[in-house]
């Protein structure tokens, strides 16, 4: 009756760090329907034996060992062999190795900002050429993704640098498919439903949402993606990228209705477990604990696709798409993120990692283990290790508008910064009107 | 005599009083970290450490297996134990997830759709339904579970890859980088205490001046000098690192206890024609071992908790992991959600520097005091 689960936090910690070997490799070659043709037109066309890549990311634990398995058909089919590691502070750390001179090859960026800080100050080599091509012909929404990797360098020239591997959706309402079928509540299709089924909770007697900002140095986070969101349904796309770049002031009227959206449900003591109070104390990881308590401290968690794995062992969850309003015609907007590889040291085997990273099978590896989705048009969806990736995907092959999460675009210090300790402010009483008049003011400061 | 003796005695009891409320003040946190280690993730988050002793009342659903269906009159009937192999005892139950606990025990519970409920005491349940039962039908109940705790987060921090190697690893950078900056430290700090030289006054000021430069300053231009000599990231990089970052404290700590030591035994020995090599290693070094060895205790403390330094100076392979860096990057998960796992490391990590805290602790008040006082 009570759950064991030393077993999967045993088993995770143990196999990473593991060496690169062809045991560790969890499909053979050949085997299942992998586009294995992708693999050996690239190995035939490469042989790095002897060389060796260093790559360093922000992953570990997991997603550590799952990178590995993948970057290990890299080395199998070239001969070169693979270092990743993976850093808790990989922000410091990369800026640290790469302004002394002594980065790693390849480094696997999660903020777009950051790469381009680099880029700017010529610490980035540009990828091969006709990478940005293969990028708009082979992504879906194919130039926001070159958009996305393309900084001035260290002359000012507009060059191409990231290739996005591995993206995360945003737009989600996690639930308990047991307590919603429980309860009989249908899933929202447009906000205005959402609402209204906000309101028949409370009224039922039940608590809608579990909200949780807390994350250490960078509590807050978590509403600045509400926010986002909230923006992409209440303004245009344009509107959102004028934001990003903050040719419309934060303090915009459309800015403050976006934040206010938000404290629609966070500011408000019935919506949230624990009251409008608790939000910003409670840890983003635990929160959605609620969702599966007995009887269930909350109904629904608006989450990136990445919070299964705090999920309570053993816990059935699903989602649906955080959905746009109806009144309003902005289409289908798409919140994401999503992780950059950008060359730090070049050398030969780094511009054939960033070329093997274009082969379907670099991504229908990682998306048969778990974690992972891609725009990637050209791979087999089904190939998805759940069905709960595979709608994830389609959640983002559908996407009308798909933007990149606008905290990690602004300057480090307004996004990893004002922002997020803007929106505590917020959910702890503070006038909407006022912290992003705070936020802006930050801004205008470091221009 | 009476009075001052009871005098006496109520003041030390009120003082050992306060002591004692002190200690446990200040341990409660270790303590917190401790029963923290023995429970998993999902327990932490569950209920706070001070509650982990006490059995609690917990709600927990179980679905009843469909292949057990039976037909009785014209009721379809499901027959099971809650606990299913298993045994327990059942305190409450309840039909949905809002009311887990609604009925006591040997009750029947009425449904929605004319469905009933029966749960006694030792699991047993019976679940009826007019019509056709189709999905598992999901049964409430809340059973008190007693306290649980294991040794899993220790069983996995020492079963983990290579941390016998982060482990032999933290000691090859923590012994040298001691041991090294107190031998520098110890030339300079008799130098400046007791050999007469211009400039004396003002190199003991910067030596002082530096205390206070944050080492974070000098992490990209040491390693781009340590690139450029040709060093690079390597266990030689870290101990010249830790070597320089430690020197300021250790020079200033050693000449100020130097400097306190009575000048007649060294004037007489300078008298007899001892040099002042034979004054530093015959006479200063023996009597300022509690210095040396409080400043030893910093040194190692802070070496061995290091991670910042390390990350920055050694290689980012799995190889070259101390153990802080296996713990931060490899054993705490993505995002470092495990605090259980957390807890036990930090206690697996503690067990060093708490040997080496209670060897030479006597020296550390002692050196700390002939250090400041002056």
């Amino acid at each position: 009756m009570k759950t064991k689960l030393y077993a999967g936090v045993a088993s995770i910690a143990l196999a990473s760090g593991a060496a690169f070997a062809d045991g560790h490799q969890p499909f053979a070659i050949g085997d299942g329907d992998f586009n294995w043709d992708s693999y050996n037109v690239f190995a035939d066309q490469y042989d790095l034996s002897g060389q060796t890549v260093e790559v360093t990311g922000p992953w570990t634990g997991l997603d550590a060992e799952n990178v590995e398995k993948v970057l290990s058909y890299f080395a199998s089919a070239t001969g070169a062999q693979v270092k990743y590691s993976g850093s808790d502070s990989f922000e410091q750390d990369i800026v640290i190795s790469a302004r002394a001179g002594s980065a790693p090859n390849v480094a696997v960026f999660p903020q777009p900002g950051l790469a381009a800080d680099l880029a700017s100050q010529g610490l980035l080599t540009p990828l091969p050429d006709g990478s940005a091509d293969w990028m708009r012909d082979n992504y879906a929404a194919g130039q926001s993704w070159v958009d996305l990797g393309t900084y001035p360098d260290k002359d000012g020239n507009d060059q191409y640098y990231g290739l996005f591997y591995k993206v995360d959706v945003k737009s989600l309402v996690w639930y308990s498919p047991e307590a919603f079928d429980e309860a009989g509540y249908d899933i929202p299709e447009t906000m205005e439903d959402l609402k209204a089924l906000t309101d028949q909770i409370v009224e039922e007697g039940g608590t809608p949402w579990c909200i949780g900002l807390g994350s250490g140095a960078a509590t807050g986070w978590p509403a600045t993606d509400w926010v986002e969101d909230m923006m992409l349904r209440t303004a245009s796309p344009e509107d959102y990228d004028a934001w990003v770049a903050n040719e419309m002031k934060f303090d915009d009227p459309k800015v403050i209705a976006a934040m206010e959206e938000f404290g629609y449900f966070a500011r408000n003591d019935a919506y949230v477990d624990g009251g409008a109070s608790a939000v910003a104390n409670t840890d983003f990881r635990d929160s959605p604990a609620g969702l599966f308590s007995i009887p269930p401290k909350c109904y629904m968690h608006r989450q990136a696709s990445f919070i299964p794995t705090f999920f309570p062992e053993d816990s059935e969850a699903d989602f649906f798409y955080f959905p746009a309003y109806e009144g309003k015609d902005f289409g289908k907007p798409v919140l994401g993120a999503g992780t950059l590889w950008a060359i730090t040291n070049a050398s030969e085997a780094s511009n054939a990692l960033i070329d093997y990273l274009k082969t379907p099978i670099a991504h229908e590896t990682w998306m048969a283990l778990s974690g992972f989705l891609t725009p990637h048009k050209g791979v087999d969806t089904s190939l998805y290790a759940n069905e709960t990736n595979k709608a994830l995907g389609d959640v983002l092959l559908n996407a009308t508008t798909f933007r990149f999460d606008a905290s990690d675009l602004m300057p480090g210090e307004i996004g990893a910064g004002a922002f997020w300790t803007g929106m505590v402010d917020y959910t702890t009483g503070k006038d909407a009107a006022e912290v992003a008049k705070g936020i802006q003011d930050r801004w205008d400061a470091i221009q | 005599m009476d009075n001052i003796a009871g005098t006496k005695s109520s003041l030390t009891w009120a003082v050992n009083l306060s002591v004692i409320f002190l200690v446990l003040l200040w341990l409660v946190p270790t303590i917190g970290l401790l029963v923290s280690s023995f429970r998993d993730r999902d327990q932490i988050s569950a209920s706070g450490w001070w509650l982990s002793p006490f059995p609690v009342e917990q709600n927990f659903r179980v679905r009843a297996p469909l292949d057990d269906l039976a037909q009785d009159g014209p009721l379809y009937v499901l027959e099971g134990n809650v606990f299913g192999e298993g045994s327990g005892s059942v305190s409450a139950f309840g039909g949905t997830s809002r009311a887990p606990d609604a009925n006591e025990p040997g009750e029947t519970a009425e449904l929605t759709r004319d469905r009933t409920l029966t749960v006694a005491a030792d699991g047993a349940f019976r679940y009826t339904s007019p019509a056709e039962i189709k999905r598992e039908p999901s049964i409430y109940f809340a059973s008190e579970t007693p306290p649980d705790f294991s040794m899993g987060n220790y069983e996995t921090i020492m079963a983990s890859d290579n941390m016998d190697l982060a482990f032999i690893n933290t000691l090859t950078v923590t012994i040298p980088a001691t041991i090294i900056p107190i031998l520098i430290a110890a030339f300079a700090a008799y130098a400046l205490a007791w050999m007469d030289f211009a400039g004396r006054g003002l190199l003991i000021a910067i030596v002082v001046g530096l205390l206070v430069v944050p080492l974070q300053l000098a992490l990209v231009p040491l390693l781009q000098l340590h690139n450029k000599v040709g060093i690079g990231q390597s266990f030689l990089g870290i101990w010249l690192a830790h070597t320089g970052f430690g020197l300021p404290l250790a020079i200033y700590l050693l000449r100020n206890y130097m400097v306190g030591l009575p000048r007649d035994i060294i004037e007489s020995a300078k008298v007899d024609g001892a040099t002042d090599f034979q004054v530093f290693t015959k006479i200063v070094l023996p009597l300022s071992f509690p210095a040396l060895a409080s400043f030893a205790i910093f040194q190692f403390l802070w070496t061995w908790n290091d991670l910042l330094v390390a990350k920055v100076f050694l290689p980012s392979n799995s190889e070259s992991w101390v153990m802080t860096v296996k713990i931060a990057d490899d054993l705490l998960g993505s995002r470092g959600g495990d605090w259980g796992i957390l807890a036990a490391a930090a206690f697996i990590s503690i067990a060093v520097p708490l040997v080496v805290f209670f060897t030479m602790q006597r020296y550390l008040v002692r050196g700390l005091l002939a250090g400041s006082v002056k």
